[in-house]
């Protein structure tokens, strides 16, 4: 059971154990729909909903599930909630769900919601477990902003599809291919290790 | 898409790590030491293989007759995670030095996203038998290639002078970049 | 109830709910989905078929679907084709609008494509590439031109600039193109493209 109060328990998720910058979790998606700020945005939607449902309805079941199908039973509730959001996007946001792909089944073996239902959701209540999924997801989410953001910017000029960067700007298309996403993150997680390093020893 | 072609596209051009972002957590995971990035480069090309079969068997002979297509991700998702778990008990009954060399790294073959993106692929491609197998065994290899390049660089890189905040994860992917923009030198391989 | 009972009630409890749940969230959004996706073509063949009121699918095989434009009085205006090609990254999905006789085409509208992104991605530009497809002659071979700064030639009636930088990317469209106008002259001689009654 956790003991942590319930501002920490949620902003956990933001920083001191970021799914992707500091557990290192989810990294597939994150690199993929990074392209674009709207893509990342749109990923990030999608994956909230799924880790907030499938947190609720793990926690809700916990003591029944007996523990040897624990695993699959996490599955099967994490993909019907994957294939809701896959299916809703494809019939209210088709132009995004386009973009996007068949990374939004991917979501199913983000290694973040199998994880958190493992290490969290199956042990505490359904109040903290709504907490840490809202906490997760908003870390996940800010991360894929910021990533999608940079390589958007520097990869067309662009922000959310309107021209930020002036004429005289030569876009880094590299940016938003396949390299420009594994540097870019790479180079990302250096600097968020950096200050963790900084941090750590200033206390 | 003719055989010959799938089947280097599979591997070079659309490598499923350096083009399609598949596969990144075992890639930077066991990528620290030739031997056991290949063997979890050969595990991964047999399950997606075996997947490739399955999963092409469940779509065109449950799914799509009986207008079920939305129980895709559900279906493929529990055909690989029971997959997994009968290779695992399979290779341990069969032969014991193999399961020890790839034992530990089946189970986590079940996350791979490689492996379920395969599944999806196919279906979405509407790829034939044959094309579905091909593309299987093709992206395992160009998965096992990825990994097993990762490592050589990786042991290498051990000798070097990296800076702290680099070490593992970010010089890795700083690394996967530049492969990655090798192999985009592939494109346009096949017409 | 023993362990293994129970193991197999929860699993198989899961999965009914789990089933039940996605059967109804995919009938709430199948007509959705198919609407959009009939929209999307609709509004492709309004496009490179101009003048079309209606539309109606006339033959379709795999990877290849003929629709015929109708104007307002319900005649056959001309065929709007959606297929597709390989491209330098994957498939190219495009919609054709040619004219009935399959002797001109209207315009051409890439409906999908992985290209590279300021290169190859430019075949969706219509000043890059598509408005060198506008009005085209196709009663033979369409061709590709590449344009050189030095001697600007003038552009044949069948004749295509290619994207500087993206020559795969344009050539991929062009094959696929050709060979299609083939298929499709095949089929009508079959007459396999008259409408249905």
């Amino acid at each position: 059971m956790s003991t942590k109060s319930i501002r920490e328990e949620f902003l956990k998720g933001l920083w001191d154990e970021n799914p992707i910058f500091r557990q290192l979790l989810g990294l597939c998606p994150t690199l993929a729909v990074t392209n674009a700020v709207i893509n990342g945005f749109a990923m990030g939607m999608a994956t909230t909903f799924v880790l907030i449902f499938s947190s609720l309805v793990v926690s809700s079941i916990k003591k029944l599930i007996p523990s040897q199908v624990r695993i699959a039973s996490y599955i099967i509730i994490i993909a019907t909630f994957v294939t809701i959001a896959d299916r809703f996007m494809a019939a209210f946001f088709p132009p995004v769900s386009k973009d996007l792909g068949p990374y939004v089944p991917l979501i199913v073996v983000n290694c973040i919601i199998l994880g958190r239902q493992e290490a969290f959701s199956s042990k505490n209540t359904v109040g903290r477990s709504l907490i840490d999924a809202l906490g997760m997801s908003l870390g996940f989410t800010l991360a894929l902003l910021l990533l999608s953001s940079i390589r958007e910017i520097l990869g067309m000029g662009t922000f959310l599809g309107h021209q930020v960067m002036g004429a005289w700007f030569k876009p880094w298309i590299i940016m938003i291919l396949p390299p420009g996403a594994f540097i870019t993150l790479g180079i990302l997680l250096a600097i968020a290790l950096h200050i963790e390093h900084k941090t750590r020893s200033r206390s | 898409m003719e055989i010959v072609t799938l089947f280097f596209a599979a591997i070079l051009v659309n490598n499923f790590v350096l083009h399609y972002f598949l596969g990144i957590c075992p890639f930077l995971g066991v990528s620290k030491k030739i031997d056991s990035a290949l063997s979890m480069g050969l595990a991964v090309t047999f399950v997606m293989s075996i997947t490739a079969v399955v999963s092409w068997i469940i779509n065109h002979w449950i799914l799509i007759p009986y207008n079920l297509d939305y129980l895709q991700i559900v279906s493929f998702i529990l055909v690989i995670a029971s997959l997994v778990q009968l290779v695992e008990m399979f290779i341990r009954k069969i032969s014991p030095p193999l399961y020890q060399a790839l034992g530990i790294y089946l189970p986590l073959i079940t996350t791979n996203c490689a492996i379920f993106f395969l599944a999806l692929m196919a279906a979405l491609r509407d790829y034939n038998f044959v094309q579905t197998v091909i593309f299987g065994t093709g992206s395992g290899i160009g998965f096992t290639l990825a990994i097993v390049l990762m490592a050589g660089i990786r042991e290498q890189l051990e000798l070097a002078d990296v800076p702290d905040s680099l070490k593992g994860a970010g010089i890795s992917l700083i690394v996967a970049g530049i492969m990655a923009l090798a192999f985009l030198g592939f494109s346009g391989m096949i017409k | 109830m023993n362990l293994s009972t129970r193991m197999v009630v929860v699993l198989t409890a899961i999965g009914l709910l789990s089933g039940g749940l996605l059967t109804s969230v995919g009938l709430l959004t199948e007509e959705r989905i198919a609407l959009n996706k009939q929209r999307e073509i609709e509004a492709a063949i309004i496009q490179v078929v101009p003048g079309t009121r209606s539309s109606e699918k006339l033959y379709e095989e795999k990877d290849l679907s003929v629709y015929g434009g109708k104007n307002e009085e319900g005649s056959l205006i001309g065929f709007g084709i959606l297929t597709s090609g390989i491209g330098f990254q994957d498939k190219i999905t495009f919609m054709l609008g040619t004219n009935t006789a399959l002797t001109k085409i209207n315009s051409l509208n890439i409906i999908d494509q992985k290209e590279t992104p300021g290169l190859g991605a430019k075949i969706t530009d219509r000043k890059f590439f598509l408005q060198y497809w506008e009005n085209k002659d196709c009663s033979i071979s369409l061709s590709l031109h590449r344009p050189a700064v030095s001697a600007p030639k003038e552009l044949g009636p069948s004749e295509i600039n290619t994207i500087t930088g993206a020559t795969v990317s344009s050539e991929a469209v062009l094959d696929a193109v050709n060979s299609t106008l083939e298929r499709l002259r095949k089929l009508k001689n079959e007459g396999k493209l008259s409408k249905k009654e």
